[in-house]
């Protein structure tokens, strides 16, 4: 004689308890007080360490003068470590723009050419993407580090009419001075997310339908034509989403420039660290910066990418 | 069937509630610092926390290391270990279990070092680590006598024909990230114009300086001695780099030992000053069976030898839980401070580092290495 799950079964107190909608509300409740528990417990156990330790927990150490310079920008030793946070965030910001902006040059590019009606076209193009595309960024970091190593010294610097100078402490072009762990990390980034792009494109472009790709042929638009006015266009809503998260992943990965010294907001974290700002803190605040860089750009390209999607009937 | 899982599930809960009830309303009580006195007995004579009953049960010393700074913790393709810091080790081993040998070595990190000492894990740190306040305090480390006076220096290729660091005006310095150098670079060349480029690591470091791109290279004088010594020969040698005279940093460093046990920390300290005060006194390891046999009541006392008083002859006692002796076989595994200095950093040793006119002479020879008697 079973009873459907629910009813009470006795009129009684107890009958209460085994009610599944009462179990329902006590397990939630439950589940809440646990994670209260957990967070204050967290909460209080990290008080209780840095009590114990440096006596430095709050955020008064972002007052505190920095103590070191930082290459290549306008920065003393004596500001406060504020200001060196924001030296970082700049220099993110400087490689992850340009990154991005190279990265998408070099993905369209060598996505299109996979699919290219020449054979060395093609074959070149799948070399870059398969090689790049399968080692870690770092060791990609640490290589056009070592490459831009190869350049002449700067003493021994490779000039051209005072107009361009190319050495292995800095790249000069018409008045623009690029120093080289810039180069390096951008360079980097730029090559290692263009073979990701290039995939993504690769495969927006295979996804547009078929017929589209026969009716552009049928009305007679060139290869290139085809290419520019049927196929890009359509490609592009489809491989906005995956390229936005690559374009994500190229600024968080711009937390490697230490491998090149290059004085990005993540390194220059660890160099405060290392001169004794409290650990924690400046933890937080790069996540809270890399937060705002990744919603931001998120955003920026979500809202672009609900402008160009089909409105479906 | 329904009722029995309504019945389990409210069971449960029940449980769980109650145990998150009992874990928010106990005390929070913060983990006492130091007196690690988990294991081993309490007897210790004085303000102990055990730390000499633990090793003695062990029989083995754990000491907290260095492996790859030549001179100082090195470790050696057949594995083996030698160094300064090593030699230290050595020293306390000897001096509490009667055999330099029995150590158990552990190589650290920077960010290792201090909390594997406050842990536990390592009953001495011997890693070329700086005495600042704030590790003695709340690090949980307590610093013993200074073994080594070094400071932060500045390196440069010797064809560059720099001899001061004033000389680097819009040079580029390299260093590694993590601690006080990046710091006491920019107090140092606050008025000089120069460009600082922070590595991770001595390896890329290196390359930099290879390729050109640093044109000097600043770090702990003991760790550019250390750099310079096994400059590729292919690269010039050693004679292709020069370190600058000048120190512009203080940077002692020594032993340190968990905060709390007051025994355990004047037994090591102890071992470290009867090396000092063995090099004053003239005591090697090759002369050390004459000393013993000496008629100086200096000497005798030190090597624990009775001396004749008012009273008949007497014998010192420290009273930190070592034998009057122990000085003895100190000496006698890793010799006095003199011996350990030329064997593993002196002029002798690949680092190459003359000791005489600078801090880590003896106070007799003007520089700072001072023990108190041992009486």
């Amino acid at each position: 004689m079973s009873t459907p799950a629910g009813e009470r079964t006795r009129g009684s107190l107890a009958a209460v308890f085994f009610d599944v909608r009462v179990l329902r509300v006590l397990g939630q409740v439950v589940a809440i007080l646990a994670l209260v528990t957990l967070a204050l417990y967290l909460q209080d156990n990290y008080q209780a360490n840095t009590r114990d330790r440096s006596g430095q927990s709050g955020w008064g150490f972002l007052d505190e003068p920095t103590g070191f310079n930082i290459a290549y920008a306008d920065f003393r030793s004596t500001q406060p470590v504020r200001d060196a946070i924001w030296v970082g965030v700049r220099n993110t910001a400087a490689s992850a723009a340009v990154g991005i902006a190279l990265a998408t040059a070099i993905g369209v590019t060598v996505g299109v050419l996979r699919l290219s009606h020449s054979w060395v076209a093609r074959k070149a193009a799948t070399l870059y993407v398969e090689v790049l595309r399968n080692v870690p960024v770092l060791l990609v970091i640490l290589f056009t580090g070592a490459w831009l190593q190869t350049l002449p010294r700067s003493t021994e610097a490779y000039e051209l009419g005072g107009l361009i100078e190319i050495s292995n402490r800095e790249l000069v072009f018409f008045g623009t001075t690029l120093n080289i762990p810039y180069v390096a990390l951008t360079a980097a980034l730029a090559l290692y997310h263009g073979s990701h792009i290039a995939e993504i494109v690769r495969g927006s472009i295979q996804a547009v339908p078929l017929g589209q790709t026969e009716a552009a042929t049928a009305l007679g638009l060139s290869d290139l034509q085809r290419l520019r006015f049927v196929l890009l266009p359509q490609a592009f809503r489809i491989g906005l989403p995956p390229t936005i998260n690559q374009f994500l992943s190229l600024t968080k990965n711009t937390s490697l420039g230490i491998a090149v010294a290059y004085s990005d907001v993540s390194s220059l974290g660890f160099r405060l660290i290392g001169a004794r700002s409290p650990a924690l803190q400046t933890i937080i605040v790069l996540m809270i910066v890399y937060l705002v860089f990744s919603l931001t750009i998120s955003l920026v390209f979500n809202l672009l990418n609900r402008r160009l999607q089909l409105v479906e009937r | 069937m329904i009722r029995r899982t309504q019945l389990r599930t409210l069971a449960f809960l029940t449980v769980f509630a109650s145990l998150l009830v009992t874990a928010a309303c106990s005390d929070d009580d913060d983990s006492s610092n130091g007196g690690g006195d988990d294991s081993g007995s309490e007897e210790s004579s004085s303000g102990g926390g055990g730390v000499l009953d633990e090793v003695v049960d062990r029989d083995t010393l754990n000491c907290g290391v260095n492996n790859s700074v030549p001179g100082f913790g090195f470790q050696t393709e057949e594995g083996t270990y030698e160094g300064f810091d090593i030699d230290y080790c050595k020293a306390v081993a000897a001096a509490v279990l009667g055999d330099a040998e029995k150590v158990e070595y552990l190589a650290l990190t920077p960010e290792q070092r201090l909390p594997a000492l406050e842990s536990g894990e390592i009953d001495m740190l011997s890693r070329n680590t700086t005495w600042v306040s704030s590790r003695d305090g709340a690090g949980g480390g307590a610093f013993v006598t200074t073994t080594f006076y070094d400071g932060q220096a500045m390196m440069v290729p010797t064809a560059s024909g720099v001899t001061s660091i004033d000389g680097l005006a819009d040079a580029t310095v390299c260093l590694t990230a993590g601690t006080t150098t990046e710091q006491n670079l920019a107090d140092r060349m606050a008025d000089i114009p120069h460009t600082p480029q922070t590595f991770e690591e001595n390896p890329q470091v290196q390359e930099a300086f290879l390729a050109g791109q640093c044109d000097a290279w600043t770090s702990d004088q003991s760790q550019l001695a250390g750099i310079r010594s096994s400059w590729p020969a292919d690269q010039g040698g050693p004679e292709a780099l020069t370190i600058l005279d000048e120190i512009f940093s203080k940077e002692p460093l020594g032993p340190a030992v968990r905060d709390g046990d007051s025994e355990w920390y004047d037994i090591v300290n102890w071992v470290v000053l009867a090396t000092i005060e063995a090099e004053e006194l003239g005591v090697t390891s090759e002369n050390i069976d004459e000393m013993l046999e000496s008629e100086d009541p200096e000497v005798r006392r030190f090597l624990g030898q009775p001396v004749e008083g008012e009273d008949g002859e007497a014998v010192v006692e420290h009273g930190f839980g070592v034998g009057p002796e122990f000085t003895v076989d100190v000496i006698r595994a890793v010799g006095n401070y003199g011996e350990i200095y030329d064997r593993n950093v002196g002029p002798g040793s690949p680092l190459g580092l003359d000791r005489t006119g600078t801090a880590n002479a003896l106070w007799t020879d003007g520089g700072l290495h001072y023990s108190p008697p041992f009486r």
